[in-house]
């Protein structure tokens, strides 16, 4: 698949600026219909077990996060700020693109000092799907090893 | 009126109000001399401590390192039906030489100056014991039978690793009662399990507010929306509250219901009745266990939360860090001979779980600002009324009266 760096990279560019702007709703559209979103411990990730700290396997999935987000959770009000590497394609065949990256979501709380919440290299496949390029897949895999009590929003 | 619990002059001045069994002061929460008497009197003492589950060692030299109380730990397939837990600290200098969550090996070595151990904790080696060129070397009466690691006294108990530090603790059959017996064979019933992940979180409160959370039932349906509007855990649903004999273990038993509008939702406040999943698959829930319950919650005293909420089954480990915090363990399982559907079944669930859950992020958070609003007043205290006064299981959950229990229980070990 013809996908310009250009392009991948003014995908990020949205897909972080929504996250950081908090801006939730508009995050599930970042994903085709079908789609594969982890958060995953590394340790779970290298030793095969697909058990993650979030999981979605739909769009509609992803919307239930938001929703449970936003309608009934309970968390301490909190700024997350996420810091990406640059892109790296790691491969492309006729259907999608696949990139690697990595990141790092820093948490203010009220009162607190800035802790970092993942130190994460994020594995993504990314496709044209309509007029706009969307995730297939994304899977953060994360070093933390203990995460400072609740990762509240997506990464 | 307070009760005095200490001399009352000098530093260690302390207080119980005199509502003993429905009232708790903050500094059990925030005093290190509390905290550092609660590691000698319940961690290191007669009590079981969760170490692990039997099939995360599948081989003989298989180990994983824990904490247990403060202190490091590791658990080992030392032989084909046997698992040692022992202190992971070299007998000599104390350095805590396995430094992975995993690994395997034939004998456990400390990097240090190489000292060997076998796998049950025995010592076996110790370089230049005997010294070079006839110098040096240990003191004739050195006896390495007298240096082995801290071995712990260990029952694997149908798929779980318990362990404890004190000669004192009666068999683990005893240690939970027959009530709790029951309610823990319920689930492991001896099925060999298997582990389908980890979650580890660090929550800044007090170790023992976790036992308090899963212990107290009036808060899942109030703090937990989730809960309530899916129908998972609600005040109106038939459900139960057991504790042992000492107070000091715990379950919650309830049973789904339905997304609907009773009397009971006026009390709750964030019921939201037009809520509704666009993708419902993380609520495909199967009714697996025996009776009508979809939900057992156990807190063991003082180590572990054994969860089986719908099809989600976790154990998860408390390993306290001073008296403000404590390390959560979530070791997320499921049967050997479960199919592929049930265990993506169980691993969807486990969004509802864990540092990222819809319902247990909400636990972590409300702890953390427990901890916040105790902090600054330890001569206050926090109220335990609801159902009562009284200690005893109950047919409802309106009600403290596992977390009373426990503080009874508390009291009695700590002497105070
Ligand atoms: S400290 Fe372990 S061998 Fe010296
Ligand atoms: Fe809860």
């Amino acid at each position: 698949m013809i996908i310009a760096r250009d392009e991948i990279r003014d995908l990020y560019d949205a897909y972080y600026g929504v996250l950081d702007d908090v801006d939730l709703h508009a995050w599930p559209d970042f994903f085709t219909e079908d789609c594969l979103y982890r958060v995953i411990p590394r340790e779970n990730h290298e030793a095969g077990y697909t058990l993650c700290t979030m999981q979605a396997e739909s769009r509609g999935m992803l919307k239930d996060r938001v929703t449970g987000l936003t309608r009934t959770q309970m968390y301490a009000p909190r700024y997350y700020r996420r810091f990406p590497t640059a892109p790296r394609v790691t491969a492309q065949d006729e259907a999608s693109v696949s990139v690697r990256h990595n990141l790092l979501v820093v948490q203010t709380l009220v009162d607190k000092q800035s802790d970092i919440i993942l130190s994460a290299v994020c594995h993504d496949r990314i496709v044209r799907d309509g007029d706009r390029l969307r995730f297939v897949e994304r899977v953060v895999v994360f070093d933390s090893e203990m995460i400072p009590n609740s990762l509240v929003y997506p990464a | 009126m307070n009760i005095p619990v200490r001399p009352p002059e000098g530093e260690n001045r302390r207080a119980w109000p005199a509502d003993v069994d429905a009232a708790v002061p903050y500094w059990v929460y925030t005093d290190p001399a509390i905290y550092a008497e609660e590691l000698q009197k319940i961690w290191y003492a007669p009590h079981w401590l969760y170490v692990g589950l039997e099939c995360e060692l599948a081989e003989v030299g298989d180990w994983k390192t824990t904490t247990l109380g403060e202190k490091p730990c590791v658990m080992v397939r030392s032989g084909e039906d046997e698992i040692s837990v022992v202190e992971n600290r070299c007998a000599h200098k104390g350095v805590k030489f396995c430094q992975t969550r995993t690994g395997h090996s034939k004998e456990l070595i400390c990097p240090y100056h190489q000292w060997s151990y076998a796998l049950n904790g025995d010592l076996q080696g110790v370089p230049f014991r005997r010294g070079v060129k006839r110098q040096g070397g240990m003191p004739s009466d050195f006896d390495p039978k007298d240096h082995s690691l801290n071995k712990l006294r260990v029952e694997v108990v149908n798929g779980v690793v318990w362990a404890t530090f004190s000669d004192e603790t009666p068999p683990f059959r005893e240690y939970l009662g027959e009530k709790f017996w029951k309610h823990y064979t319920r689930v492991y019933d001896g099925r060999k399990l298997e582990v389908l992940g980890y979650n580890r979180q660090h929550i800044p409160a007090n170790w023992k507010q976790m036992q308090e959370n899963i212990k107290d039932p009036y808060h899942a349906g109030l703090l937990h929306v989730f809960f309530a509007t899916f129908g998972l855990f609600r005040a109106d649903q038939k459900s139960a509250v057991d504790i042992d004999d000492e107070g000091r273990h715990g379950i919650l038993i309830s049973r789904k219901g339905e997304q609907e509008k009773t009397e009971a939702m006026a009390d709750i406040r964030n019921f939201q009745g037009d809520l509704v999943l666009e993708d419902p698959r993380v609520m495909d829930v199967v009714q697996e266990f025996p009776g009508e319950e979809t939900v057992g919650m156990i807190t063991i005293f003082p180590s572990v939360i054994l969860q089986q909420q719908v099809n989600s089954l976790t154990t998860r480990q408390i390993v306290p860090k001073g008296p403000g915090g404590f390390d959560f363990h979530w070791t997320h399982w499921c049967y050997a001979d479960d199919t592929p559907e049930m265990r993506l079944r169980r691993t969807r669930q486990a969004n509802l779980f864990g540092p990222a859950g819809f319902v247990s992020a909400d636990d972590g958070e409300v702890l953390e600002m427990t901890q916040q609003g105790a902090a600054g007043s330890p001569d206050e205290h926090f109220i335990l009324q609801m159902g009562g006064r009284e200690i005893a299981p109950t047919d409802h959950q309106v009600t403290e009266t596992a977390v009373r229990g426990m503080y009874r229980y508390w009291r009695k070990v700590m002497g105070l």
